[in-house]
């Protein structure tokens, strides 16, 4: 399949591997078959992290590796190529995870001539890692212990004396390994999800910091300046263009209300009263006070948010977007914008998931309210829906593992050890909060956060919106082939290290990325060709979960799907029937050509690398 | 935008790039898209105009470009005579250049940059007077101004606020309109009489 085909431009061609036990780096070539097949990224990580496999693996000991993959694409002249994958085995699910960030991060990692950084091991003390081109060095950082995300980023800047230099930092969360602490990076660039804070954390590695500054390569650079001028000139065009810069994804928040979808009270409901005192509308009227944008990109759906007045006044923060809002805001009850800007202040700068945070925070609120949990077993605070003092206070408390907090930094697997009674209110997938998005309504959503190979993520499969508009006569062969292309066209996105907006929201043609890959590399292929290669990271990340013990019985909706009706909103009444979902996640597996337990194939494990 | 085609009579530059940060969302392509356009590299490390970007405090995004200055304090500092001022674009002659940077510490804005694979540092020249990173900025946040209309938009906000502006509601239509208006003085003389004569009067 790779063969005749030769790479000729668009890779650095080198992978950096940097051991933090022994102190020692490598440069590891990128090889001509290794890149076709796995493109970058993503693709990269997925590859590398099941070369790492071994048996008893601890994603918070030394052996577990993190990988920091660019795309291929990143920091070309391409709209949005600003995207960076962090992969690994999650402190969260203890199976295969991937979240990316955008920003300027991996930008600067590929000027600095490499296409991922591999981590292996533990340093010794407590440290940063400084990557200034050709040189590494792993540095003290002591001096930066403790601190918040935003001020270490700050600090280093300030200490490297350079403002271009890039640096990913965690926050006290990642130090303090909370199992689903995040990497920050320019303010509120974060790999959010499924703990990647807490593997750098359990490296000991505070911050990444790099400067960059070689030419990136493009075959044919003539050839990828007319297809970008295009294609800015068509994002630019675009009607929706300029609602998107001014509001950004908040506008999400009353569509997903309008459609019933949208989390609340810790998705004991799908429809929010106060919805308009938290909406994209109240954001850019009295909150708003700027546009932030990541490498690029023309949609600067970034908002920065100012708390003017109250009692979180000064409270200053790039965000909230929807999933924040949501996860902080209705689904803890909360109806005070300012409020929703302080949690996700609060979960940025101690470095931690926003959304499995909210969904966390609201479990244990749910739980104290229906009895299932004392005065004492939360510390002795009386939570209550919207209290947005205790719930401050519970974010500060997870960050620092102290009380109540330290089991809520367990994440959900931890919390349901701990407290049994709480496992029917917790909506995860595999150990992983389910995202901003009811997965009551729209069957596809529900499959796909069961399917999802990181547990419950939006952004693997982002199928509601498209059921709920046009689906309705589908049949159920449509539902899961939506489900399916979905789930092989993100890879992509995250392989080649471009945002998914720009097609997912705007339209915009993906055929035109296989063009960008052509002009990039030399290489010429169809989008149909980088489509095989990304449903073959699927085919891996789902070997890769396999081993680690994954099942049939693990691809199975949070159950709050199946047993709890939504209560207010156009769908009121209605829950997830069983037997519908099984039938389709039946049609998924034969549709995918996975067995019935869900294995692929000996020719698709061969295909995709596995074994 | 109109162009003005560069003349030799000293009138070639009526035309400012200005910068409306506010705008800027801090997407960094106009440096990619300059990079491009005068380098023909994929490397916004080699870019003319270049963001700078402040957080938490204080909340600003700039993107740094020359300003062309008239009395260009690089060119007083270079040694080699490198600096010139050509149909009102400041160059810099690679030839000349003995690469010592004292252009770089004395621009006030900080506006010339450099990069480890060239010995001459470098500037914006406007594009030959079609600046790309205009073009290519989605937020409109960088313009290219006849020279004249600079300072228009803060003069704009002292005369609004020096108007003390009166709004008043209507219907044209069947549909609500605003109107805002400055209330000039009127009548204040004829007032003033009227009142001073009944004080008198008293």
């Amino acid at each position: 399949m790779t063969d005749g085909k030769k790479i000729k431009g668009g890779y650095l061609g080198n992978i950096l591997h940097i051991d933090l036990t022994d102190r020692k780096f490598w440069l590891e070539e990128v090889g001509e078959d290794f890149a076709l097949k796995y493109i970058g990224g993503r693709g990269f990580g997925a590859k590398i992290v099941m070369d790492n496999l071994r048996e008893g693996l601890d994603p918070l000991g030394p052996e577990n590796i993190i990988v920091i993959a660019p795309g291929m694409l990143s920091g070309l002249y391409v709209p949005a190529s600003g995207k960076t994958s962090f992969v690994s085995i999650s402190p969260l699910t203890g199976i295969y995870a991937d979240s990316n960030m955008g920003g300027m991060f991996g930008v600067e990692i590929r000027q600095a001539g490499y296409d991922a950084l591999v981590i292996h091991g533990r340093a010794s003390e407590f440290s940063y890692i400084w990557i200034d081109d050709d040189e590494v060095q792993i540095r003290d950082a002591s001096k930066y212990k403790g601190k918040m995300s935003t001020a270490t980023e700050r600090e280093l800047k300030e200490d490297l004396q350079d403002e271009e230099v890039k640096v990913a930092t965690i926050g006290p969360a990642g130090e303090n390994l909370v199992r689903f602490a995040c990497v920050n990076s320019e303010w509120s660039r974060n790999a959010g999800r499924t703990g990647m804070g807490a593997i750098l954390g359990s490296k000991n590695i505070k911050a990444i910091a790099v400067r960059g500054t070689k030419d990136l390569p493009a075959y044919d650079l003539d050839k990828l300046i007319e297809l970008s001028d295009r294609a800015y000139k068509t994002l630019h065009d675009h009607p929706m263009m300029k609602f998107w810069q001014e509001e950004g994804l908040m506008s999400v928040i009353d569509y997903a209300n309008t459609l019933g979808i949208i989390p609340t009270r810790n998705f004991s409901d799908a429809h929010f009263e106060d919805v308009d005192r938290i909406n994209g509308e109240v954001m850019t009227s009295r909150y708003k006070i700027g546009d932030s944008a990541c490498y690029s990109c023309p949609m600067a759906c970034g908002n920065i948010c100012l708390v003017k007045s109250g009692k979180y006044a000064g409270t200053v923060t790039e965000g909230p977007e929807y999933e924040s809002a949501a996860m902080l805001g209705s689904n803890v009850g909360i109806n005070d914008f300012s409020a929703v800007l302080r949690g996700n202040y609060l979960c940025d700068e101690l470095g931690m998931d926003t959304i499995s945070s909210g969904s966390l925070v609201a479990t244990v609120i749910e739980g104290y309210e229906r009895g299932l949990l004392s005065l004492a077993d939360v510390d002795g605070i009386a939570l209550s829906w919207g209290d947005d003092s205790s719930i401050m206070k519970l974010l500060e408390k997870i960050a620092n593992r102290d009380g109540i907090g330290d089991v809520l930094a367990e994440g959900a697997n931890g919390v349901i050890e701990k407290f049994p009674q709480l496992k029917p209110l917790i909506s995860q997938v595999k150990g992983m909060d389910q995202s901003a998005y009811d997965g009551r309504v729209g069957v596809t959503m529900a499959l796909a956060y069961a399917t999802s190979d990181i547990g419950a993520h939006h952004a693997r499969a982002w199928t509601i919106a498209k059921e709920l508009e046009v689906g309705a006569d589908w049949t159920l062969e449509e539902k899961v082939d939506l489900v399916i292309y979905h789930q092989t066209v993100r890879p992509l996105f995250d392989m080649l290290g471009v945002c998914r907006l720009p097609w997912i929201e705007l339209g915009f043609d993906e055929n035109t990325y296989a063009e960008f890959y052509a002009a990039a590399t030399g290489v010429e292929v169809t989008l149909d060709d980088l489509l095989k290669r990304s449903n073959a990271i699927y085919n891996l990340t789902r070997a890769i979960n396999m081993r680690l013990g994954v099942t049939r019985s693990d691809d199975h909706p949070p159950e709050r799907t199946f047993n709890d009706p939504i209560k207010t909103g156009p769908h009121a009444g209605e829950h997830m029937d069983r037997n519908l979902f099984e039938q389709l996640l039946e049609i998924y597996y034969q549709r995918r050509g996975w067995d019935k337990d869900g294995r692929p194939s000996d020719e698709q494990l061969h295909e995709c690398g596995a074994l | 935008m109109d162009q003005v085609a560069p003349t030799s009579s000293g009138f070639s530059r009526s035309r400012a790039l200005t910068i409306v940060p506010e705008r800027c969302s801090g997407c960094r392509t106009c440096e990619i898209v300059c990079a491009i356009h005068n380098n023909k590299v994929n490397n916004p490390k080699k870019a003319r105009i270049r963001l700078l970007s402040l957080y938490p405090h204080p909340v600003i995004k700039m993107p740094i470009v020359c300003r062309q200055c008239k009395v260009p304090k690089c060119m007083d500092s270079c040694p080699s005579d490198a600096i010139y001022i050509e149909e009102g674009v400041v160059r810099i002659d690679e030839n000349k250049c003995v690469g010592c940077h004292e252009c770089v510490v004395s621009c006030p804005f900080g506006a010339i940059y450099v990069h480890a694979d060239m010995i001459a540092p470098f500037k914006c020249e406007l594009c030959g007077g079609d600046p790309q990173c205009v073009k290519a900025c989605p937020k409109n946040a960088i313009l290219y101004v006849p020279e004249h209309t600079l300072g228009q938009s803060n003069r704009l906000i002292e005369t609004l606020k020096y108007a003390h502006l009166k709004e008043m509601e209507y219907f044209e239509h069947g549909v609500e309109k605003k109107l805002s208006y400055a209330e000039i003085e009127t009548g204040g003389l004829r007032e003033k009489e009227k009142k001073e004569k009944s004080e008198g009067e008293a």
